[in-house]
């Protein structure tokens, strides 16, 4: 019986060293910003639990755009990248000879910081960088003012461009990493059968890699909808994105504005849990 | 057939190319003496940017030691707790297992960015903020679950076949682990490690926020350079960061290819 008990105890015990520091920081530190957010926030006077700083938030403009340029950001940049990502992959695998040098170089902006990947679009895409360069001594433009402004610009086309720049390379090592354990003589089956390559693409390798092009959609998805950084260096005044918004909020002089910053990052977090749970559902449906 | 294999080529190296090619931008820019518009290579090549780095008046020697405390520290402790977390999760079946996984996988989804601003007055108040620990810690939230997540996949992989025959042949659970458990994950160790370590040293806001000024990284200046435009400097800087990433994983698989306890494995 006392053997038994012990048994069962064991994983728990495993588990509690990492549990201990998730639910410690994580989930305490979201706890703590939950209810600050509803307005409980005793150190500064305020003991009232309301909803009053989430109406405030959904109530202003600034807040509403820069929910929707956060959006927009994150949505354009996850679906470039996974297309794109998974082009990569399928061709790096199909390439007759495997390229070492190729398969390792590509690899290579997963690991540069994201303040690097924004210095390196800065230097480039700025109306002085590279490419206007490049430009004007094609003759396309005749000035530093003509090459349009592609960042600190409202269409966030910098912001998006450094997240392509690192998560490119992100999906296609993921996606080429199961598409090379997929079994060929499968292809080869529909190759007999008089499948032609297109088809083997769309009905062979891409429904088997789906799990994973899912996930790592998502997993990119939630980090530009939750990253500070790239956005804080290559972003616009006007609108800003979420995080940076909330940033600003909390470092505001006005200890007042705290619960509305709380506020805009329970929002984040929201959406993303609300992520979480489609995850699961989409990745379930997939084995099915 | 042959135009098929054309295009594929053209494809892959037009987008490798385009990954590749701002380094070398980067690398022309940290040596750039002077670069104006619209010239398309520098008009002056110095050193002087480099030279600033390596002068000790710059800091960069100590920030750069911070970074790797601290990067360091966090990826032994990530490792440390996630190979038995992850054991207990690819293993064994529990009460609760799922939503375990869920709490811990979570914050790769929900940005660290909440939590970190909620706990951040109590840092303060237990005067963890302004201190190298407490930046440990909170690097923490972003790297374990990376850790959690590749560990879980190897020991889903691994089973635990081998390890139950070593018991039975009467191999203490010590010996089990350093003979069997151990080789037989290195890989896992070895890619968690390097995302773990990355994840650390490339962080700003959690560094700024509960550093608090006062736990100066490399990133901490870093950043400034990058925000104000100063393309030479802050080029010298990537590279160096980048060069250091590379370094450690270049020590880190040496480090797991010579180690007697992983030869016993091979």
């Amino acid at each position: 019986m006392n053997t038994k008990i012990k048994k069962k105890l064991i994983p728990y015990i495993l588990l509690l060293p990492s549990l201990s520091i998730i639910v410690l920081l994580f989930l305490g530190g979201l706890i703590i910003a939950l209810t600050q957010s509803l307005g409980y926030f005793p150190l500064i006077g305020l003991n009232n639990i309301s909803l009053e700083y989430f109406r405030g938030i959904f109530n202003d403009e600034q807040f509403i755009s820069s929910l929707g340029y956060t959006l927009y950001i994150s949505v354009v940049s996850s679906t470039l990248s996974v297309i794109i990502g998974v082009l990569l992959a399928y061709q790096l695998l199909k390439l007759p000879k495997e390229n070492k040098f190729i398969s390792t170089i590509y690899k290579l902006p997963i690991i540069v910081p994201h303040a690097v990947g924004s210095l390196i679009i800065f230097i480039i895409f700025t109306q002085s960088g590279s490419l206007s360069r490049i430009f004007y001594s094609f003759g396309f433009i005749e000035d530093i003012s003509s090459f349009p402004r592609m960042v600190f610009d409202p269409w966030g086309i910098g912001i998006i461009l450094v997240y392509l720049w690192k998560q490119i390379p992100f999906v296609a090592l993921m996606v080429y990493t199961i598409l090379r354990g997929i079994n060929s003589s499968w292809e080869g089956a529909a190759l007999n059968l008089g499948a032609n390559k297109r088809q083997i693409f769309w009905n062979i390798y891409l429904p088997l890699s789906m799990p994973t092009i899912l996930s790592s959609f998502i997993i990119i998805f939630a980090f530009s909808f939750g990253a500070f950084e790239i956005p804080f260096l290559l972003g616009p005044t006007n609108p800003r994105t979420l995080p940076v918004l909330a940033y600003h909020r909390y470092t505001s002089l006005n200890i007042q504005q705290r619960p509305y910053a709380m506020a805009i990052l329970i929002t984040i977090a929201v959406i993303s849990t609300f992520l979480i749970i489609l995850y699961k559902k989409v990745v379930d449906l997939s084995r099915i | 057939m042959d135009l098929i294999n054309t295009i594929r080529y053209t494809i892959v190296y037009t987008i490798v190319a385009l990954l590749i090619l701002p380094l070398i931008i980067l690398l022309m820019w940290s040596f750039s003496g002077s670069w104006p518009w619209p010239h398309l290579l520098p008009i002056e090549f110095t050193l002087d940017s480099w030279a600033y780095f390596f002068n000790p008046i710059s800091g960069t020697g100590r920030a750069l030691l911070t970074s790797l405390i601290i990067a360091i520290a966090v990826t032994v402790i990530s490792i440390g707790v996630s190979i038995p977390a992850s054991k207990a999760l690819a293993l064994y079946s529990f009460w609760g297992k799922d939503m375990i996984k869920l709490l811990l996988l979570a914050p790769i989804i929900v940005p660290p960015l909440a939590a970190t601003m909620g706990i951040h007055m109590n840092f303060i108040k237990y005067g963890l903020s302004g201190q190298i620990i407490g930046v440990i810690l909170v690097h923490l939230i972003p790297s374990l679950p990376y850790s959690i997540m590749i560990l879980n996949h190897t020991f889903e992989g691994v089973g635990n076949k081998i390890e139950e025959q070593a018991a039975v042949l009467g191999a203490n659970w010590w010996q089990t682990f350093v003979y069997i458990t151990l080789p037989l994950i290195k890989r896992g160790i070895f890619s968690a490690s390097i995302m773990v370590f990355i994840i650390s040293f490339s962080q700003y806001f959690l560094t700024f926020l509960i550093g608090g000024g006062r736990v100066v990284t490399f990133t901490m200046l870093l950043f400034p350079l990058v925000e104000r435009g100063n393309r030479s400097l802050a080029a010298v800087y990537s590279i160096v960061f980048i060069i250091s990433i590379l370094i450690f994983i270049v020590i880190l698989e040496s480090i797991l290819k010579k180690d007697k306890i992983f030869k016993a494995g091979i």
